[in-house]
């Protein structure tokens, strides 16, 4: 019964995708006389050269990004609720890096896209591709069936963090949530400056991503500073981009809170040895549980299970 | 089918009801959304080619503020457009002194883009007899606008102007161009066919 | 020539017709002194003539007498005791009091009317899509084209006009002289009524206002009583007056006088050598009046 409910409601969702839009018509130079020599003027049998136009890139790849997206985050949640495995976990972290940070260059990120949707809803003129609307709702939609799966096996900005911790330490917890309000304010005022009149309007994630720098092998000074100082600091402290600043994070963490299915660390017994708490680079296991809203989907906590075979999952299984 | 307790209802209606505010978010952006939209420089308010605006200074955020090291911005000569002139002010620095073939000793183009031919019908005796095609060679020009300022109506017939080149601009969420254009001339939306 | 010349100054005297015109100002005559024959009724002499927006506006000294609405959009007007209109593809033809006449249409030899000159024996008729000029008899037979000789495609007009003025050449009993303005090639050309090319001055030089600035200029011209030529330029906007051989006397105004964006600015001498300009873009005409009297 529900599930005919969210069955019909996905299906509404794709509908509204079909429905076709209102083009506006692109700019026509307005002139006042057109008065150019035609080619039998200008004569010898002149031929006017075409006008260089190439066109965009394809909507095929556009179509492809966004499949690859969906199918990604689908892998990830499997590998992670399903298979447990920690080092699949890791191998889609840098497939997705490699692909979505370094070869299409870390742009269009749902992380961005907050900003130019929130310029959509708030500016009539404004609207954003298909495309965009996909990337930016994808991974709230899996947040809502299966947790953070974008952040923990997708994101390219999740994963050079995660490539890069070297000797995660513990933050103190209420340290660890007061700078974690932070994304928040962060939120806020990304969206506040984004539906600014065009004139003011400013679109800071973009601005200072922290990683796009490296991804491209160019940016301005001040994005490979801060980028920098993140990775850095990211060697001891787990993906301080993710946990502290992160605004698509904030709002991952309220769909995510909803989520039907997630980490669950002893999924069908109680042991609470605490050493998956230890495992936790990100300080999202309180209690001996994952919290939803702050687990990244990383997957650590399975493999830190020195004991049961339910909690390591199929690798495990199959190795021993 | 087993019995669901009232944290799972309430879990499912609580999903629902995000799944509701969600869909209705997306419809209402598909409705307005279009899927080949691309950065485009809109040349009735870019300064440079802008009518009417003349004697103002010649921007060249265009070439400055692209990500990319070389901008994804070119000035584009729309040749059915082009009047073909003897001296062509996008072409010669035309307050540059007069040489003895009495044209102006200067060009115009800081990168040297633009390469000029006498097309046609060529009199041998009177260069002024003849037309000239203006060709912007693209692995040169880094958009900075000078040309498109000179070609303006009324000093030349506005058929150069900027345009963003897809094949290169990574379609930047934030194109950094946008932000600094002083005329807001950037927006996403279909490419001009 | 052992006469000192007075220095030839002028200044702007005023501006006519500002608000007349809410799309284009387009062209300007004014009738000179000898073609008015006996006037038994209203003659079009010492009055301003502008068209554009489709209308034609007459005006006297200081304002407008009359105006009345042409079936198209005007480019030109030329004044004996008749006003002709030129416009794409037609000729309008009215009295002076702006009843029609006639309208001789002709899409292959009128394609684009940007002047007219009017003579006993001839009508000569600039056609800016055929880029020439066509020289007609009075009862509208086709005699000759002038420019189409020295270029293939005739005159090289990025500016979209061709504008010339009829004038008479020196000595007893000579014909018709049409000066031209060309203004891809920098230059004002003199031409016979058959099209054989007479003289010609003028130069590229985007500093030296001897020369003529910019990809296309002069644009138009037209003379004084005495031959002087007077030459309108675009961007920016600027009016000067050569001598017959192309001596530059004068720069009546610069640009601070028009609007930036005028082009095409159709020009007409009256009385005194005043001097009006069709500001194309302010959509006004300037008066221009020499500063001193001549002696
Ligand atoms: S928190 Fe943000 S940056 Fe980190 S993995 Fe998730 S979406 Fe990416
Ligand atoms: S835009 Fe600048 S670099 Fe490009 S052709 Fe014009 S003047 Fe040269
Ligand atoms: S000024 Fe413009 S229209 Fe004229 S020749 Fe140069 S490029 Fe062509
Ligand atoms: S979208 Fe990016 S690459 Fe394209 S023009 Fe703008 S800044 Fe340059
Ligand atoms: S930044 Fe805007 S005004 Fe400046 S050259 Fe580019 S499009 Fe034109």
């Amino acid at each position: 019964m529900r599930r005919a409910i969210h069955v019909s409601l996905v299906v509404a969702l794709l509908l509204a995708f079909g429905l076709s839009a209102a083009a506006q018509d692109p700019a026509d130079y307005q002139r006042p006389v057109d008065v150019a020599p035609t080619d039998e003027v200008i004569g010898e049998g002149y031929v006017t050269p075409e006008v260089q136009r190439p066109r965009s890139l394809a909507p095929w790849r556009q179509v492809l990004d966004m499949a690859l997206l969906g199918g990604a985050l689908l892998l990830a949640a499997w590998i992670v609720l399903k298979r447990r495995s920690r080092r699949l976990a890791f191998a889609l972290t840098v497939v997705c890096l490699a692909y979505f940070g370094f070869y299409r260059e870390g742009c269009i990120c749902p992380i961005g896209s907050i900003q130019n949707v929130a310029v959509a809803l708030a500016d009539p003129n404004h609207a954003v591709p298909y495309f965009v609307i996909g990337i930016f709702m994808l991974p709230l939609l899996a947040a809502l069936f299966f947790g953070r799966v974008f952040c923990g096996g997708v994101c390219a900005l999740g994963a050079i963090q995660e490539l890069v911790l070297l000797k995660p330490i513990q933050v103190p917890p209420r340290l660890d949530r007061a700078l974690g309000s932070l994304k928040w304010l962060y939120l806020v005022a990304a969206v506040a400056l984004a539906v600014l009149p065009a004139a003011g309007r400013d679109f800071i994630i973009c601005r200072f991503d922290p990683f796009v720098g490296f991804f491209r092998f160019t940016g301005p000074v001040h994005m490979m500073l801060i980028g920098g100082a993140f990775l850095l600091l990211g060697l001891f402290v787990g993906r301080p981009y993710c946990r502290y600043l992160c605004p698509y994070g904030a709002l991952l963490s309220l769909t995510s809170r909803l989520s039907w299915r997630g980490v669950s660390i002893t999924p069908d017994r109680e042991l609470d040895c605490g050493l998956c708490n230890k495992a936790c680079p990100y300080g999202a296991i309180e209690e001996m549980r994952a919290v939803r809203t702050s687990c990244l989907a990383c997957a650590r906590c399975y493999e830190s299970c020195p004991v049961h075979l339910s909690c390591r999952g199929a690798d495990a299984e199959a190795a021993s | 089918m087993s019995r669901l307790t009232r944290r799972e209802m309430l879990g499912h209606a609580a999903r629902g009801a995000a799944l509701v505010g969600m869909g209705g978010v997306t419809a209402y952006l598909t409705v307005k959304a279009h899927d080949t939209y691309a950065w485009e420089i809109d040349p009735n308010k870019c300064i440079n080619s802008q009518l009417g605006a003349l004697g103002v200074e010649i921007c060249d955020a265009c070439a400055t503020d692209c990500v990319l090291p070389l901008s994804a911005v070119r000035a584009v000569n729309h040749y059915p457009e082009c009047g073909r002139c003897y001296i062509c002010p996008a072409y010669f620095e035309i307050k540059s002194a007069v040489g003895p073939d009495g044209l102006p000793s200067e060009k115009l183009c800081p990168r040297d883009a633009i390469e000029r031919k006498a097309i046609g019908w060529i009199d041998p005796d009177d260069p002024a007899n003849n037309f000239y095609e203006y060709v912007i060679d693209e692995s040169l020009c880094n958009g900075c606008g000078r040309c498109v300022m000179a070609c303006k109506e009324p000093a030349g017939l506005g058929s150069i102007r900027l345009e963003v080149r897809h094949d290169v601009c990574l379609d930047c969420n934030r194109c950094s161009i946008s932000t600094a254009c002083p005329e807001d001339a950037y927006e996403r939306r279909e490419p001009a066919a | 020539m052992t006469q000192v010349a007075a220095p030839l100054e002028y200044r702007l005297a005023g501006t006519l017709g500002a608000g007349d015109f809410d799309h284009a100002l387009r062209g300007l005559a004014m009738v000179s002194v000898m073609h008015v024959v006996a006037p038994t009724e209203p003659t079009p002499f010492n009055l301003l003539h502008a068209v554009g927006d489709s209308r034609v506006a007459v005006y006297g000294r200081e304002r407008q007498v009359r105006s009345w609405p042409t079936s198209k959009d005007g480019y030109s007007v030329a004044v004996d005791d008749t006003v002709w209109v030129g416009e794409a593809g037609q000729i309008e033809i009215f009295d002076p009091l702006g009843r029609l006449i006639d309208t001789w249409r002709d899409d292959d030899l009128l394609g684009l009317v940007t002047a007219i000159g009017i003579t006993r024996e001839s009508v000569f008729v600039a056609d800016a899509a055929a880029r020439c000029i066509r020289h007609f008899d009075r009862e509208r037979n086709l005699l000759n084209n002038i420019g189409d000789r020295h270029r293939k495609g005739g005159f090289d007009i990025p500016n979209g006009v061709v504008d010339f003025v009829l004038g008479r050449g020196r000595g007893r009993g000579s014909r018709w002289v049409v000066h031209v303005a060309n203004p891809g090639m920098h230059r004002v050309e003199r031409y016979t009524p058959d099209g054989e090319l007479l003289g010609r001055f003028g130069r590229f030089d985007g500093v030296d206002p001897e020369g003529f600035p910019g990809c296309c200029n002069p644009t138009n011209v037209t003379l004084t009583s005495s031959g002087r030529v007077v030459v309108t330029e675009k961007a920016p906007p600027r009016v000067k007056i050569y001598d017959s051989e192309g001596q530059l006397l004068t720069v009546v105004a610069a640009d601070e006088a028009f609007d930036p964006a005028a082009k095409n600015m159709d020009v007409a001498t009256g009385f005194m050598d005043r001097i009006y300009v069709a500001d194309t873009a302010g959509r006004q005409i300037c008066v221009f009046e020499r500063t001193e009297k001549q002696s």
